[in-house]
Formats: structure tokens, C-alpha cells, sequence
């Protein structure tokens, strides 16, 4: 009698610890929809599976680390080497031409390419920046957010299409879409940041960007041509301005998920 | 411009053209057809179909799905090492032992369900659970873990390029990968017990004092045995399958560190099992055997099972492979670390083969002969529709699952 | 091990039977006499020795010498009704086998059989056997049905439960009679009652007045696989020491076809 209950009862706790596993996660999740944390959470589970080379550690690019991956999903707010780093070693202003493109010094950069700017009434006007223009030049269609939707910081700001390529473009901050405008304007959303304050600690900014930009290429080299083995650009050689053409047998699906950290 | 398909799998690796995939996939399905033929006509017609009878009642079946339920241990082994002993390094294969652990227990639990006379009666044994029987526990076990395994797949498909548009999947992925620790955790809880079980058939047979063994309370000291040779044989078989799978698509799928990793892994653990094993044998031949009233010489003067079987399954298939796969300079080099890994497989085989098949050989009565069994060509049928669905799965989830996070980025 | 009570107001017996090998001609009768009574079906035109279904399987034994001495003898083995660690009642997954208490009878449940055949590589007697068909009956022969006994379908296992049906129309019998115990002789397997030779004596090894009890502690009494621990309640018997001998130790043998 004893090793019956004995033996049922390991197996029914067995059975109760997997259901209440499931049970557990799908409560999470369905809280985690009511919380309307889903595009975070979306950005979270994805980050791991980008390659290695993608995950950069910003203060890796800036040498103040031989090597050093991101273990924070690009979120700078939550990460305290980088309160730390932040706080000793501040960037410096950096110039605003970056291997011949245009990188405006009152700009925060995203690792996704958006730039953001805040303005004097408040709000933050939201861009593509100068490579990520290059990758989706003259697309074939692009989805901007209703006025008065909601964009939440590394979720997704708007869609681009490119030769096949299915881009969503990650947006630098949380906030409410108040305007939104096009490739035309120079810009693609203003937004009202969400409780008035506009954190930027999480973009790049100043004498990070050449840094950082030196590594982008080299990652859009090899994602052109994944079987070169040259890293190196050539001296004085300026990005086309529509890069898909001037490479027409490259997967471009591949080189923008790359570039636009779309694992 | 990618297409359908292309859209399908995950970005930034190559995969074959669709034509290829279908070449490679159609002989397989071919295979898969042929076997249900094999399967079904035990079913309708009933196992007189096999060439199993009253002394081999055990027979190709019970030999193979021990053997691959001992090759699917990566799965909760690896699981366990990383979740649980945090070897990030296995991070690189989890996926793909995830995968052929599912693909090897799945198909056990098919080919058992052919197997029994009666198989819609597989709840009896829920309902009526005989607790001292090794059988009910096997059962348990192995119901409860396919149920694990198979929860532990489906962040590995929801993660598919086209699953993971849909936020809500993304979003249950999430909280149930930062509960998977648990799942490794009842994991291996359950494997401990089944692949001991496993063991325990046979070393509980009284009748049989060739598999007969003593142990510790009720559990035979094959119980220990099966549990550490299914730890060493599981890191060998994601070697040997890692590789295999890297040669067939002609790409890197892993560092270069992580294959040795697992050598080394598997070499430490098939070396504490061939020191115990040869312990237990001597134990066996010098005293349970004896005490049973049957010298263990006896076994072997039946041909063609000689002692040469014995020598075979713990020097050439054990000693041997343990002994290269510890050594830091044959595991860089992969002809050495590849032969070794498959040589530990062939040694968990033989070691199933020795238990199952040579048992039911050996005669218990007196006056009874060595009897020899070959399959019929249903139950190879049936094994073989196995192995195709096992390739065809595999096959397809390499194809549009990323089993291997690695890949991408060694793909440039 | 699943056991169901004693029957109340009865003292439990242990059956078991004295075998007579001395006496045992080999004729096979018993063999016959179980298969009617228990309908087993007639074997199908592609069953072998190894797949045909004897719950009572008479082997042949010889003493190995050359002509003019070669010499031979006959050793019925049915189910031993092991009564210590009943080597299939412990590994059924179902509980399917059962140790009767009330008469030390090892019963299999057909009916919850599942067809793993565990129990059958579990027994050291090979006394357990599995319908590898579907039971069929020549037509005309169903009329030799016993109506006492249930048929078994294809997929599960089966074995000598010492003609059950027999123990049951007996304990009938002595409830009309208005007693609740058995009279020797009362209940028979139908393999005892067939041998023309009297080779097999049945009864109730705990009464020491019966016969059965009083052959086994014989002398010349012994059982087979003793060493294995499972007490089995078949005895055998023999003044033939070259008998004893085949019947309890191994020769070395070269592989069966």
C-alpha cells in the first residue's frame, strides 16, 4: 500500500509540476498582454537569437572593452556597467561626417539606425539615419503608425519593404505618434515621450558613432558577401545612395535583418 | 527575392533549394510508406506476423527501442548540463538533442504500441499499475517524459520566422523558456527513473540468472548501469548526429570547441561505467551467478555468443572509445573523436542487444536448447518506418527551425 | 502483487501436483486433455512448436549415451504456480496475474492482458504462452467448445491455471451438497484425469493426509529450477538418477536451428 502511494504520488506531483509549468508560462503571457508589455517582451525573446556579432556591447566598440556582448538587449537604462562607464567616461562630440555620411551631432542614434531629437515643445522627432536610409532607399512601400498609436522603446516604430525585405524599424524611445511624415520630410514620426521625459541613455551618441559605424560597415561587407573574407573598406570610397541596387544578387532580406537587428 | 518557402526558414543561413530538399526528403517518405505497410499488417493481421514466438517474446523491437530511448538521453542530459550545471557551451546543440530526443522516444513509444498484443489497452496499465513492476514504471516514465519533450519542442517551433510574426507565441516562448529549468529539472528526475527501469527489466528476471543481477534495495545494479551508460551515450550520439548533419549540408554548425566538449563529456561518464560495469561483471560470475546455480561460463559455451561478446562490449566498444575520447589531442582531431563517438553508440547497442536478445536465447531449463531468432521483414519494416520519420522530422525542422544558433553565426 | 481474499470460513489449500516420471509414458494425453477443456484453438497451418499454444508440454529428455544404451524419458512442464516471488505476477504492468490465496493458483486475467509479454520472458519454466492469432476453430469443431471456459482473443497471453472452470463446478457441487470444503478428489485438472498412466496425483499440498503431500516429501521427489528460489508446487519424481539429473542440471549444447 505504502509503495503505491509512494509511486502514484511522484507520479501525479510529476504530472502537477509540468501542468502547473505550462499552466504558469501561459498566465504570464496573458498578463504580460494586459501589462501591454508584448513588444518588449517580443524584443527580449528574439535579442539571443541575433549572432554574436550583433550583440556588440557599445563600450566594446568604444575600446573601453577588448570584448564584451550585450547581455541587457541593447537596453543601456537597465545596465549598471554602463551607469558606471556613463558616468566616468563620458562620450566626447565626435565630428558629423562618418566615412562620407551624415551623422548630425544633436542626434541620438539607435543600434537599429533611427535617430531621435528632441525638440523645444517636448516632443521627439524620429528618423532613419544616414546607413539605414542606404539599405531601404526608395522602398517599395512604408507602414507608419497611426496618429495617437503607441511605440514602446526596441519595439517596432514602423515597416519599410526593399526587394522582398520585410524591415521593421526599432524605435529609440517609448511615447504616443503625434505626426508622422516619410522619407520626403527627413523624418517619420514625431512622437510625445510617454510620462513627458525623454530618456536617451540607451542610444549612441557623440564620439560613439564613428566607432560604431566602422563596425556596421564591416558587418554590411560581409553580409553583402558572406564568402569574402575582406574586412576592409575601400579609403575614400563613399556608400552608394541606393545600396540594393548597386548589389543586385545579395539576399537583401538577409543584409536588413542584419542591419536593422531582425533575427 | 524569397520566396514561400524562403520565408519559412530562418534568416541569414543557406538551405537547399526546394527541388533538392524534395530529392532528399522523397526516398525517406518512400521508406516511411513501406514501413507502415510493415506496421500495419501487424495490426490487422496480428504479430504471427513477426517471427517472435513463445521463447523469444522479446525481440528486433524491444533490442531497437531500447537502444534509441538510451541515444535520445542527450536530450535530458545536455538539458540538465546546461540548465542546470549552466554549461552554456551546449547551448549550441540543446535544439537539435531537443529534437532528436522527441524524434527517438516518439518513435519508441510507436513501435511499442505495435508491439503489444492489444494495443488499445495501453491505460490498463494506468489504471491498474502494478507498482513493483519495472514495466509500470517504464511506461509512466516514458509517457510523462514524451509529454516533457514535447513541451520543450514547441519554443523550438514557435520560434520559426513565420510562428514568431505572431507576438502572443513570442510572448508564451518567453515565459516558459525562463521556466525551463524546471522542465530539465523533472527531466532528468524522469529520465534517472526510466533509463533505470530500463536496466531494471531484466536485471530483476530471476528466471533468467544470465541478466539476473543484485543491486541496491529493489533496484538491480542494472539500474545504475543503464542510467550512467544512457548519460554517456547521449553526448556521443549528438556528436555523431551533429556531424553527420554538418556533413550532409556542407556547413559549419557549431565552434569548434563544442564537439570535443562533448567527447570529453561522454568519455568521463563511459569510463565510470565501464569500471562499474566490469566491477558488476565480476561480481556477477563470481558470486550472483553462482549463487543461482549456474557458472557464468556456461552463458558463453553457446555459439555464437562467446565470451568474445563480452570482450567486445566492454573493451572494443567501451575501454577503447572511453580511453580516445580522453585523450585532449585525438578529441581536436575529428576521424578520432567522430569514430569514438560511434563506437560508444555501437557499445550502448551491443550492451542492449546483450540483454534483450542473447537473454531469450540462453535456454533456463535443463533439458532446453540455444534458440536463434532473425526478424521478419515487417518488424525490420516497422523499425525502418521509424528511423524515416525519424530523418523526416529532423530534416524538416532543420530546414525551418533553427536548430542550431550557432550557424549563423559561423556562416560568415 | 494483487491478491484477492481468502474465501471466509475456509482453510486456504495449496494445490500442486506429484508427477511420476517414471511413469510418464509420454503418450501426450494430458496435452490433449488441457486443450479441449481450456479451449485452446487448434494451432493454424503456420504455427510452430515455438508459436502453438500447450499450456501442458511434454519434453523429451535422453541420457545421451549411444545405442544400445540410450535411454530416454518424459517431463510434462505445465505453469510450476511458482509460490514465492511469482517471477510473472511481479512484473505484470497491469496486475493481469494474480496469486489466488485461497488456493495458491497463479490466475491470468486475459481480459486485462495487455500483450507486452514481459510475464513471458519472466518465466523460467517457458510455461506462458501468447496468441499470436486470432483463436479459429475448423467449423464443426466449435461444437467441442467447453462452455465453462473462456476463449482468449489474439494478443494476449495465457497458461495453465489448473482448469479453473473445474475448481469452480466443484466448489458448486460441494455448496449443493451443503459443504463449504472440498473432498479429496473432488477437483481434478483434466490432465490429471487423462493420463492413462496414473503418472499425476493433484491435491492440496497443505493437507498432510493427502497424497500429493505425502509424494513430496519424498525421496525421489524434486523440483525443477529449485535454485531459483520461486517454490514452485510441481513435484517430479523419479528412481532414476540419470533422470534427476537431466531434469535439474545443464548439458552443453550446440545452437538450435
Amino acid at each position: 500500500m505504502l509503495s503505491h502511494i509512494v509511486f502514484l504520488g511522484l507520479f501525479y506531483s510529476v504530472l502537477a509540476v509540468v501542468s502547473a509549468t505550462v499552466g504558469l508560462s501561459l498566465f504570464r503571457a496573458v498578463q504580460d498582454f494586459r501589462a501591454r508589455r508584448t513588444e518588449a517582451i517580443c524584443w527580449q525573446a528574439t535579442f539571443p537569437d541575433l549572432p554574436a556579432r550583433g550583440r556588440v556591447c557599445r563600450h566594446e566598440l568604444t575600446g573601453e572593452f577588448r570584448h564584451r556582448t550585450c547581455d541587457k538587449a541593447f537596453d543601456c537604462r537597465e545596465c549598471q556597467t554602463h551607469a558606471a562607464l556613463a558616468a566616468r567616461h563620458p562620450p566626447g562630440p565626435g565630428e558629423p561626417d562618418i566615412f562620407g555620411l551624415n551623422f548630425p551631432l544633436d542626434r541620438f542614434y539607435h543600434r537599429g539606425h533611427a535617430w531621435a531629437h528632441p525638440e523645444p515643445d517636448g516632443t521627439v522627432t524620429v528618423g532613419l539615419d544616414a546607413l539605414g536610409a542606404r539599405l531601404v532607399a526608395d522602398p517599395e512601400a512604408t507602414e507608419l503608425p497611426a496618429v495617437g498609436a503607441h511605440i514602446q522603446t526596441n519595439g517596432a516604430a514602423w515597416h519599410v519593404r526593399k526587394r522582398g525585405a520585410d524591415v521593421r524599424v526599432l524605435s529609440p524611445l517609448d511615447g504616443e505618434v503625434v505626426a508622422t511624415g516619410g522619407s520626403q520630410h527627413g523624418w517619420y514620426l514625431k512622437v510625445q515621450p510617454d510620462g513627458g521625459r525623454f530618456d536617451a541613455r540607451h542610444l549612441l551618441r557623440g564620439a560613439e558613432i564613428r566607432p560604431w559605424i566602422a563596425r556596421e560597415t564591416e558587418r554590411l561587407q560581409s553580409a553583402l558577401d558572406p564568402t569574402s573574407q575582406a574586412l576592409t573598406m575601400a579609403d575614400g570610397g563613399v556608400l552608394m545612395d541606393d545600396l540594393a541596387t548597386g548589389h543586385p544578387e545579395a539576399d537583401w532580406d538577409a543584409v536588413c535583418s542584419e542591419m536593422f537587428l531582425q533575427p | 527575392m524569397p520566396d514561400v518557402d524562403t520565408q519559412r526558414m530562418p534568416r541569414g543561413v543557406r538551405r537547399s533549394s526546394p527541388r533538392q530538399f524534395l530529392l532528399w526528403i522523397l526516398p525517406w517518405c518512400a521508406l516511411l510508406a513501406f514501413g507502415l505497410y510493415g506496421a500495419g499488417l501487424c495490426l490487422v493481421k496480428g504479430l504471427n506476423q513477426t517471427n517472435m514466438d513463445n521463447r523469444f517474446a522479446f525481440g528486433l523491437w524491444i533490442f531497437l527501442d531500447l537502444t534509441v530511448i538510451a541515444l535520445g538521453a542527450g536530450a535530458f542530459f545536455t538539458g540538465f548540463l546546461l540548465y542546470i550545471f549552466k554549461k552554456n557551451e551546449l547551448k549550441a546543440v540543446i535544439n537539435s538533442a531537443v529534437v532528436i530526443g522527441f524524434i527517438c522516444y516518439s518513435g519508441a513509444v510507436a513501435a511499442l504500441l505495435v508491439d503489444v498484443g492489444q494495443p488499445l489497452r495501453f491505460w490498463f496499465t494506468f489504471w491498474h499499475p502494478n507498482v513493483h513492476s519495472m514495466l509500470t514504471e517504464v511506461t509512466f516514465c516514458i509517457s510523462c517524459y514524451l509529454t516533457v519533450l514535447f513541451i520543450e519542442y514547441i519554443p523550438i517551433l514557435l520560434k520559426n520566422r513565420k510562428m514568431r510574426q505572431v507576438p502572443s507565441f513570442l510572448v508564451f516562448e518567453f515565459e516558459l523558456h525562463k521556466l525551463m529549468p524546471v522542465l530539465a529539472g523533472v527531466g532528468t528526475f524522469l529520465s534517472f527513473f526510466h533509463q533505470g527501469s530500463l536496466g531494471g527489466l531484466y536485471g530483476v528476471l530471476r528466471a533468467r540468472p544470465f541478466a539476473f543481477r543484485e543491486g541496491f534495495a529493489i533496484w538491480p545494479s542494472t539500474f545504475f548501469l543503464f542510467i550512467l551508460s544512457a548519460a554517456a551515450a547521449g553526448p556521443a550520439f549528438i556528436l555523431l548526429t551533429t556531424w553527420l548533419v554538418s556533413k550532409i549540408s556542407r556547413k559549419p554548425l557549431v565552434r569548434p570547441e563544442v564537439l570535443p566538449l562533448l567527447g570529453r563529456i561522454s568519455g568521463i561518464l563511459l569510463l565510470a561505467y565501464i569500471l562499474l560495469k566490469a566491477i558488476d561483471t565480476l561480481v556477477w560470475i563470481n558470486s550472483t551467478s553462482p549463487a543461482r546455480g549456474f557458472a557464468a561460463h556456461q552463458f558463453y559455451a553457446w555459439k555464437p555468443f562467446g565470451a568474445w561478446i563480452l570482450f567486445v562490449e566492454i573493451v572494443a566498444f567501451g575501454l577503447l572509445p572511453a580511453l580516445i575520447l580522453l585523450r585532449r589531442r585525438l578529441r581536436q582531431s575529428t576521424p578520432w573523436l567522430v569514430s569514438a563517438a560511434g563506437l560508444v553508440c555501437l557499445g550502448i547497442a551491443t550492451n542492449r542487444f546483450v540483454l534483450t536478445i542473447q537473454t531469450l536465447a540462453l535456454p533456463t531449463l535443463p533439458f532446453d536448447r540455444f534458440l536463434t531468432y532473425l526478424p521478419s521483414w515487417q518488424e525490420t519494416a516497422t523499425f525502418l518506418a521509424v528511423a524515416a520519420y525519424g530523418v523526416l522530422v529532423y530534416s524538416l525542422s532543420f530546414r525551418y527551425l533553427t536548430l542550431f544558433p550557432q550557424e549563423k553565426d559561423l556562416s560568415c | 502483487m494483487n491478491t484477492t481474499s481468502s474465501r471466509p470460513g475456509t482453510k486456504p489449500a495449496r494445490y500442486g501436483m506429484a508427477v511420476d516420471l517414471d511413469r510418464c509414458t509420454g503418450c501426450g494425453a494430458c496435452m490433449i486433455a488441457c486443450a479441449v477443456e481450456n479451449n485452446v484453438a487448434p494451432a493454424g497451418p503456420d504455427a510452430t512448436p515455438r508459436t502453438g499454444i500447450t499450456w501442458m508440454r511434454v519434453y523429451q529428455i535422453s541420457n545421451g549415451a549411444p545405442f544400445p544404451d540410450s535411454r530416454a524419458a518424459f517431463v510434462p512442464i505445465l505453469c510450476q504456480q511458482c509460490g514465492k516471488d511469482t517471477p510473472c505476477a511481479a512484473v505484470c504492468p497491469q496486475e493481469a496475474v494474480e496469486v489466488d490465496p485461497a488456493t495458491g493458483i497463479v490466475d491470468q486475467m486475459p481480459q486485462r492482458c495487455l500483450g507486452c509479454r514481459y510475464c513471458m520472458t519472466a518465466c523460467p519454466y517457458h510455461a506462458r504462452y501468447f496468441n499470436w492469432w486470432d483463436p479459429r476453430w475448423p467449423p464443426g469443431m466449435e461444437k467441442t467448445l467447453n462452455p465453462d471456459v473462456a476463449p482468449r482473443m489474439r494478443g494476449v497471453v495465457e497458461k495453465c491455471n489448473f482448469c479453473h472452470g473445474r475448481l469452480h463446478a466443484a466448489r458448486d457441487r460441494a455448496a449443493a451438497a451443503g459443504r463449504r470444503e472440498l473432498l479429496p478428489g473432488e477437483y481434478v485438472p483434466a490432465c490429471v484425469e487423462a493420463c492413462p498412466a496414473g503418472a499425476m496425483v493433484f491435491g492440496d499440498l497443505d493437507d498432510a493426509a493427502s497424497e500429493v503431500a505425502r509424494l513430496a516429501r519424498d525421496g525421489h521427489s524434486f523440483r525443477i529450477l529449485e535454485r531459483l528460489g520461486t517454490e514452485p508446487k510441481i513435484y517430479y519424481r523419479t528412481a532414476r538418477p540419470w533422470v534427476r539429473q537431466a531434469a535439474t542440471q545443464q548439458r552443453k549444447e550446440t545452437a538450435n536451428a
